[in-house]
């Protein structure tokens, strides 16, 4: 399908839960609603016209706007269908305050190792995640989560100075 | 002919003393630097340069240089790559684990002290002597297989120069 018949087919039967972003990107982004994020992603792997039954990456990102003072998160998935052979990405915006998200790790398997990884770097919680464990930080560490914006916890973190300071 | 001239043939004959024990000395200096086995510890793109310099073209094998997968059988532990804080604990296992005496060769900038991972990195431990003493270090990002061999020799030379009574104990507590 092309990027206009998915959106069209996505706004069909998710109108009022998905917001379509603009981009000239050859694939659809789109923000999903929180509350339906695993109905719609069962809705994207069941649907035969859609079929995407590939998920190549499960990200976090952090956002703090130019004051340092309201921040927030996404989740962004990447999907590919096999069948089909068409992309799409989707994201779920989640306020700073309540980090939780429904776990994917039942439709695509590989969401597993993904979704650890948001949870360490980023702290994004998945409280239905089947078998949450430590995967890639040290055993003991208790840092806070690296990826964050601003982020120095770590007793050996040295940041970059500032280049235009070194400049003069 | 004076007897000066015949002194080193005299002396080599005379038993005890310490000539003789110079050159067992020297001797077994000399056997160990060219035996030198190490401890594969290739962690990134150094380990690339690793490979090579084991390999046929550059040939570490000509220098008695084998690579043993065990701690148990190696003197020397090369580590090659960029050491994160969860892998410092690992080596730290594992140099306690090769049998006295031991050298350590930190192979590029990440092991010797963080290289391009310096700032920024929350993960990446900024030098291998932050938890083991180093002998050889050797820049480069990575270095080239003919700075890893000098870096080898450079090991040997500190064998050589090494006396009997260097050997008891660890050297690490000793530093």
């Amino acid at each position: 399908m092309t990027k206009d018949e998915i959106e069209k087919q996505l706004v069909k039967d998710f109108g009022e839960h998905i917001e379509i972003q603009t981009t000239d990107q050859p694939e659809p982004f789109l923000y999903v609603a929180k509350e339906k994020y695993v109905e719609f992603c069962k809705y994207l792997t069941e649907n035969p016209s859609l079929a995407f039954d590939f998920l190549f990456q499960l990200g976090g990102a952090h956002f703090v706007d130019a004051s340092g003072q309201g921040e927030k998160f996404d989740v962004i998935l990447c999907l590919a269908s096999s069948k089909h052979k068409h992309e799409m990405v989707l994201k779920v915006k989640l306020p700073a305050e309540n980090l939780a998200l429904g776990t994917v790790t039942g439709i695509w398997r590989v969401a597993d190792f993904y979704e650890l990884e948001a949870m360490e770097l980023y702290g994004i919680k998945f409280p239905d995640h089947p078998h949450p464990r430590r995967l890639l930080l040290d055993d003991d560490w208790d840092y806070g989560y690296p990826m964050r914006k601003g982020w120095s916890g770590h007793p050996d973190f040295i940041p970059m100075p500032d280049k235009s300071e070194s400049a003069e | 002919m004076g007897m000066i001239e015949k002194a080193p043939l005299y002396l080599e004959r005379l038993p005890g003393g310490g000539v003789v024990t110079t050159s067992v000395e020297g001797l077994l200096n000399w056997s160990r630097a060219s035996s030198l086995w190490y401890l594969l510890f290739g962690l990134a793109c150094c380990a690339i340069e690793m490979m090579a310099t084991g390999a046929s073209r550059y040939d570490f094998d000509r220098l008695g240089m084998f690579f043993r997968a065990s701690p148990r059988q190696a003197d020397l532990m090369m580590v090659c790559g960029t050491v994160t804080h969860k892998m410092a604990k690992r080596i730290k296992v594992l140099y306690d684990q090769m049998a006295d005496p031991k050298y350590v060769l930190a192979m590029g900038g990440c092991a010797s002290n963080g290289g391009p991972f310096y700032y920024d990195s929350y993960s990446v431990l900024k030098g291998i002597d932050k938890v083991i003493p180093v002998d050889v270090y050797i820049p480069g990002c990575p270095p080239r297989p003919e700075s890893l061999m000098e870096g080898a020799l450079k090991v040997r030379e500190i064998i050589m120069k090494q006396k009997m009574k260097d050997f008891a104990g660890d050297r690490a507590m000793q530093s």
